[in-house]
């Protein structure tokens, strides 16, 4: 009866399984926590949207303010997408023929909404306001990033748990006044100097919350 | 060592990069997939949020518009003077009793205007807005009016026929429009409607000021 004998050649592969044996979990536990966090999943989502409506066009080149058309932002927990009244103030009159608005004249007749696909989005469990960010001095690109300079809308930031209490721990160097909500290009890291963003953290009374119960309610 | 095992082994080491990779390529630009959701959780609730898909109705919209012939509770337009600028069958010529005409008001106009108006008016309310500027660019184009673009200037705040008018009818025509300009009532609440007619007021007094209309303490630094 023969009985089966590693051949060998087998003595020089020990080491190499051993070295592997070892890098392997290592591998595996940056490959997961890479590949699959929040910043390579569910940031850069860019859907394609019914009408290519751009917001490098509207804001950044015609220099229309975000609440032109988000107009709850500063009233409400949401930011409205506009209704198609809103673009029917210009694109009765500009572009009233052109063929990438079809979509936008054909809800106008119908009054049925334009389907624009949604990409922000948190998980129904968790509670977010955009009226408590903006009239505290968070910035829309805060969070949006630079969408005037955005052909097409895509998710900037991961919208995390983490991310979001990132934030709420040191918000100091992300506030900014009021005033300056809506303009994009302006950086208070830049315009302002730490004293200023701190005196105006205490005049805005700014505490961000900690408490599960603030975003899970 | 026999060949296909060296293979094999560096066939094996190189597909450990490919998920890094992958990763690496996902995380570097835009991507227009829905993002994978593998667990779950509570995600995906059986409620509505505001602009969201409710399959039970025709329109598909959760936030259902009001019903014919309804009010609202707190939307009953019975202030004639507050919500149509109007007293006695006349344009309003004063603000309504629940404003003071103040620096809060006027900042408060200010701001609104900047926002909703400029875009044709311009900052002055002469009729030089960027959307204005671009839309006679789109008219008077060389070979025609780009997708049958027609264009009514912006009318400038400062004519005549419009400093005329009585603060009702001014507030009137932001509310429901005028001829070529569309009503800004469902974008803009009433109260920042009449905090932007005050701030119009303002702006059209301030293009016909005379030297006595400054304060004479102030008038050194003219
Ligand atoms: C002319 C109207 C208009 C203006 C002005 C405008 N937007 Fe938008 N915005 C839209 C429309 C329409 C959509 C939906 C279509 C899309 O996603 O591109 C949208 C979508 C978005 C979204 C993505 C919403 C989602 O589905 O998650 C963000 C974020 C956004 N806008 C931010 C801004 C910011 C910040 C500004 C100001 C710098 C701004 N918008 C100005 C019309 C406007
Ligand atoms: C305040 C005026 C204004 C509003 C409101 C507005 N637009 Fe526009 N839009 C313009 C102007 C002006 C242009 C032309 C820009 C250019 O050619 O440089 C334009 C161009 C466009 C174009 C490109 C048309 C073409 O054929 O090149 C699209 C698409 C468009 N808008 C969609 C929208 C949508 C959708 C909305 C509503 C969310 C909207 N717009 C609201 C002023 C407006
Ligand atoms: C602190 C972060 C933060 C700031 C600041 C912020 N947003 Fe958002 N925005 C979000 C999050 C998170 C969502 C997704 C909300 C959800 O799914 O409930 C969102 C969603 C949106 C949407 C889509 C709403 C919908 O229902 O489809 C729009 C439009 C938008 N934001 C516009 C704005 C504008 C305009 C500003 C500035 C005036 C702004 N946001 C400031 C975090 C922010
Ligand atoms: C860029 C900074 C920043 C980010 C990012 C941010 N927040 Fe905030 N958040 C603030 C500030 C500042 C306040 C105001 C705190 C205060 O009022 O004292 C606030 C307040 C809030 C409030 C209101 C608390 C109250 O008292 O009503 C909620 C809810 C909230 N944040 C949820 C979130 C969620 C959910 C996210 C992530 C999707 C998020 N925030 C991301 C800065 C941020
Ligand atoms: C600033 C807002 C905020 C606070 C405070 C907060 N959360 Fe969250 N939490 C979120 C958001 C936003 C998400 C959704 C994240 C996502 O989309 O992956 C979340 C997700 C979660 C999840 C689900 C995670 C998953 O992916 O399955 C759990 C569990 C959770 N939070 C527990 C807590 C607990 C416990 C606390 C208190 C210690 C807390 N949270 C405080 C915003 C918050
Ligand atoms: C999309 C461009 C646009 C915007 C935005 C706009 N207007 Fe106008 N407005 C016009 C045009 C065009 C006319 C001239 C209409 C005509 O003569 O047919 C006009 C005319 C007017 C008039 C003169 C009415 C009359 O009786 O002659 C007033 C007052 C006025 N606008 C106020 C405003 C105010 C206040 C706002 C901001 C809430 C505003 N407009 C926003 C385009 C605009």
């Amino acid at each position: 009866m023969s009985r089966f004998l590693f051949p060998r050649w087998t003595n020089n592969l020990l080491p190499f399984i051993l070295v592997t044996g070892a890098i392997m979990p290592l591998y595996a536990v940056l490959v997961v926590a890479y590949g699959f966090s929040p910043k390579t999943i569910d940031a850069g989502y860019m859907p394609t949207q019914p009408v290519p409506y751009s917001h490098a066009t509207h804001v950044g080149k015609l220099g229309l303010d975000c609440r032109y058309c988000h107009t709850t932002v500063e009233r409400t927990s949401f930011a409205a997408v506009p209704p198609t009244q809103t673009c029917m103030n210009c694109h009765t009159q500009i572009h009233r023929e052109s063929p990438k608005l079809a979509e936008v004249r054909s809800s106008y007749e119908t009054g049925l909404p334009i389907e624009w696909v949604k990409v922000h989005k948190l998980p129904d469990y968790s509670y977010f306001n955009h009226a408590a960010h903006v009239n505290r001095g968070v910035s829309c690109v805060e969070c949006h990033g630079r969408v005037d300079q955005m052909e097409v809308v895509y998710r900037h930031s991961p919208l995390a748990m983490g991310w979001c209490l990132e934030c709420h721990r040191d918000p100091i160097d992300r506030l900014r006044p009021v005033s300056q909500i809506t303009n994009l290009a302006w950086d208070q890291r830049i315009e302002m100097t730490r004293e200023e963003r701190e005196a105006l953290a205490t005049q805005y009374h700014i505490n961000p919350s900690e408490n599960c119960s603030t975003c899970h309610r | 060592m026999p060949r296909i095992i060296v293979y094999t082994l560096l066939i094996l080491g190189l597909l450990l990069l490919l998920p890094p990779v992958i990763a690496a390529n996902a995380r570097s630009r835009p991507n227009p997939n829905r993002p994978i959701n593998i667990i779950q959780d509570m995600d995906l609730q059986a409620k509505f949020l505001p602009q969201t898909e409710n399959d039970l109705f025709a329109d598909k919209r959760s936030q259902r518009p009001a019903v014919l012939g309804t009010v609202a509770r707190g939307e009953a337009y019975l202030d004639a003077h507050l919500n149509d600028g109007v007293v006695d069958g006349q344009w309003a010529t004063t603000l309504p009793s629940q404003f003071t005409l103040d620096a809060k008001l006027l900042l408060r106009g200010q701001e609104r205007f900047n926002i909703y108006c400029t875009p044709c008016h311009g900052y002055t309310g002469v009729g030089n807005g960027t959307v204005n500027q671009r839309a006679m660019e789109l008219v008077a184009n060389a070979e025609g009016p780009v997708n049958g673009t027609v264009w009514v200037a912006a009318k400038s705040l400062h004519d005549p026929t419009v400093t005329i008018q009585p603060v009702g009818q001014i507030f009137n025509s932001i509310t429901h429009g005028v001829r070529n300009m569309a009503g800004y009532g469902s974008q803009v609440p009433t109260e920042d409607r009449w905090a932007i007619v005050a701030y119009v007021r303002a702006l059209q007094l301030s293009q016909n000021a005379s030297l006595s209309d400054v304060p004479s303490d102030k008038r050194g630094g003219l």
